[in-house]
């Protein structure tokens, strides 16, 4: 960090905190220069890891001390009720609202009243399917999908062993929970009840089950589904030739589509589908940028975190990193649906994705269900078992956690 | 040179005047050498520790204001499933894999101690797991697991034990293995270096006295290496237990504490609550594990009787 005195006129640098590829932060280094040669106010990255984890840790570290850098950042969207609780998000003032998704921005960004964060990139689960392998009409629920995964395995099985109907992510990490989230549908997932949190209801025990039995009974999603499967095994795996249906994100689909790959050309894209009497629920993932309340430049992060949303912005950042934008505008438009055809299925999705409960303990409700739910893939106890110690386990942190009543905030 | 054979109780005789005398010159000057040693510590080790037992006492959570709960966050702990089957882990995980290990390892010392062609290539080339981060360890058992091409699963076609791929890393007690395979594989040439070491401070002439008394192989082990062995043997089980109690690095990386949890030690709980903002409730759970290697200090030295050095 540079301290100096420097003459008054010269303009704050603005740090922008930001992760990735070595290939994305090239492309954030041309948007921070092109917003400093448009606005004259210098900026500077502040590199963060790849992982999402690590980049959480290193923002938690900065602001839960007050600093007075970065003054701008990328937050999932899983830990925007711990920066907002943790009163660290600046208001951003009024910001026309309209091209984004209304629900979205009302479900993740708004705390208070009071916009805290916007939409830069949505991100929300998709099934990509083999269309040359599936003889039937595209599966509407998971019962239909099972059983399509099942007729396509014991005709391609005995020849390629490695061959499985369904793959997803199975591990225990965060992606586990929202393949529940998206298995259980709009009437399961998490219920949040006053001050309590419900997991145990008899919709999620029956996705839960479901799951298992994929693994197990079923036997149409591999063994390794629950010890290996994360994002990048599932797409290596259904892009190796292996799978009928795969459950993943968007940033998948340019690389199935990629020269080289083998599926190339026979992939097509499809929402979730629903459980038994119910309706399908995706779960909303993606990435939203803030501006920190201890900043030393306010008005130029906001500023620049204002930019980052623009429309021409946002359409380079699709073009160039292939994230699905946070406007909602750009799904229709000509550039964007002629490199992604598939932005006209998520729009549709986008539209009624489901947000996690934006809760300021969600990673350690989220780590309490990870470890029940992978115990219950593990076959170490029943669906049943599992959310009840999941229920029991979170209601003990929540009581732990909460906040004191006087000056807390009803969420 | 030779080894003192009294009794410990005389030094301690021995060590009592009836006035301290007054310091020397050198060894006030001993003193300043010493000194940067001790700031070092104290400032990065007992601040932590004695920073890391105070946080436990406080609801410390990053959104909430800082408040003193006294034992509350312990009697969390004691309520919370993880806690116990991370304790259990731990424990477990020591009791498998210290005498494992050590137990390997003096058989790599032994046969190392021995002369033989190319034996300082030997040497070097045993050390070699060892001089790997545990984190890229991690990495290559996982390869080795790996369901669909790891090389476990090869060797069993291979030698057709079975046909069908096991999912090495998807039950407990198969991930449990898995982990204390990884663990010994990287940490045995530590336990062998340091027994190697100890072996070879014991003077060649006794072992010459014993055969002109027609004392056999296991005798000569029993009777003489064994005893002369014993503070090294110590030093390297304490050294292997209090590493393999705040076991992180293989783990995370090979099973994430996986399936549902089994494979999670002290640590990592600890490392997860840190990571989401819990602190106080992190803290408390360093703090049992400093306890549980204290212990174990404790007991070692007690064993090895260290006090009459």
């Amino acid at each position: 960090m540079v301290y100096g005195c420097n003459a008054g006129q010269e303009k704050k640098a603005v740090v922008f905190a930001v992760g990735g590829a070595p290939g994305e932060v090239m492309v954030w280094e041309e948007v921070a220069r092109a917003f400093t040669d448009e606005s004259g106010i210098p900026m500077r990255i502040l590199r963060q890891p790849t992982d999402t984890a690590q980049r959480r840790q290193g923002l938690l570290v900065a602001l839960g001390s007050a600093q007075r850098d970065p003054d701008v950042f990328l937050m999932d969207i899983a830990w925007l009720g711990l920066f907002a609780a943790g009163g660290w998000l600046a208001p951003l003032g009024d910001v026309a609202l309209e091209p984004f998704f209304i629900e979205t921005v009302r479900q993740a960004d708004i705390v208070d009243g009071q916009l805290i964060a916007l939409p830069f990139s949505l991100d929300v689960g998709i099934v990509y399917y083999r269309t040359d392998l599936l003889t039937e009409p595209v599966p509407r629920t998971w019962q239909a999908l099972a059983a399509a995964a099942a007729r396509a395995q014991t005709r391609i099985q005995p020849h390629t062993p490695g061959f499985y109907g369904f793959v997803w992510q199975g591990a225990q990490y965060e992606g586990l929970v929202v393949n529940f989230l998206d298995f259980a549908g709009s009437q399961g997932g998490f219920l949040v009840a006053g001050d309590r949190i419900l997991v145990d209801s008899p919709h999620n025990v029956a996705a839960l089950a479901m799951m298992v039995d994929f693994i197990h009974t079923q036997a149409i999603s591999p063994p390794n589904t629950y010890t290996e499967m994360k994002e990048e095994e599932v797409r290596r795996h259904y892009q190796g030739g292996d799978a009928l249906f795969a459950r993943n994100w968007p940033y998948a689909y340019p690389l199935h589509a990629a020269e080289g790959s083998p599926v190339r050309g026979k992939t097509g894209v499809m929402p979730l589908p629903a459980p038994e009497n119910g309706s399908p629920a995706a779960t909303l993932g993606g990435w939203h940028v803030g501006v920190s309340a201890f900043s030393d430049a306010r008005a130029e992060a906001i500023q620049f975190a204002l930019y980052l949303t623009s429309r021409p912005v946002q359409k380079l950042l699709a073009l160039k990193l292939g994230l699905p934008p946070g406007r909602r505008e750009l799904y229709t438009d000509e550039d964007i649906l002629e490199k992604y055809p598939h932005y006209e299925l998520l729009a549709e999705i986008l539209r009624s994705a489901r947000s996690r409960p934006i809760l300021p303990n969600y990673t350690l409700i989220s780590e309490i269900m990870q470890r029940r739910l992978s115990g219950a893939l593990a076959r170490d106890y029943s669906p049943a078992q599992a959310l009840a110690m999941a229920q029991q386990e979170i209601d003990r942190m929540m009581a732990r956690t909460r906040r004191d009543p006087p000056g807390s905030r009803p969420r | 040179m030779t080894r003192d054979h009294r009794p410990a109780s005389d030094f301690r005789q021995a060590r009592q005047p009836a006035r301290r005398p007054p310091l020397t010159r050198d060894q006030v000057r001993g003193f300043w050498f010493l000194s940067p040693l001790f700031g070092f510590i104290g400032l990065f080790i007992l601040i932590p520790v004695l920073g890391t037992i105070a946080d436990s006492l406080f609801r410390d959570i990053v959104y909430l204001p800082v408040r003193f709960v006294f034992l509350e966050n312990f009697r969390a702990l004691w309520a919370d499933p993880s806690f116990w089957s991370a304790v259990r882990f731990s424990a477990l995980f020591v009791l498998v894999s210290v005498p494992l290990e050590v137990l390997l390892g003096l058989g790599i010392a032994l046969v190392l101690n021995e002369p033989f062609a190319l034996r300082g290539w030997v040497r070097a080339c045993i050390l070699i797991p060892w001089a790997i981060p545990a984190a890229v360890a991690g990495r290559i058992f996982q390869l080795v697991y790996n369901f669909s091409y790891g090389a476990a699963n090869y060797l069993l076609d291979l030698l057709s034990i079975s046909r069908e791929p096991l999912n090495w890393l998807g039950s407990d007690l198969s991930a449990f293995i898995a982990v204390v395979v990884a663990d010994a594989w990287q940490t045995t040439p530590f336990a062998a270096i340091i027994l190697l070491a100890g072996l070879a401070a014991i003077p060649e002439d006794l072992y010459g006295q014993a055969k002109v008394d027609q004392a056999g192989m296991v005798a000569r082990f029993r009777h003489i290496t064994l005893p002369l062995l014993k503070p090294v043997l110590i030093v390297t089980l304490l050294f292997r237990t209090i590493q393999a109690l705040r076991i992180f690095d293989i783990i995370f990386v090979l099973t994430g504490g996986g399936p549902g949890g089994a494979t999670e030690s002290l640590s990592m709980l600890a490392y997860r609550h840190f990571a989401a903002g819990d602190f106080g409730y992190g803290s408390a759970a360093s703090v049992v594990l400093f306890l549980m290697a204290v212990v174990a200090a404790i007991a070692y030295v007690r064993v090895g009787r260290f006090q009459e050095t």
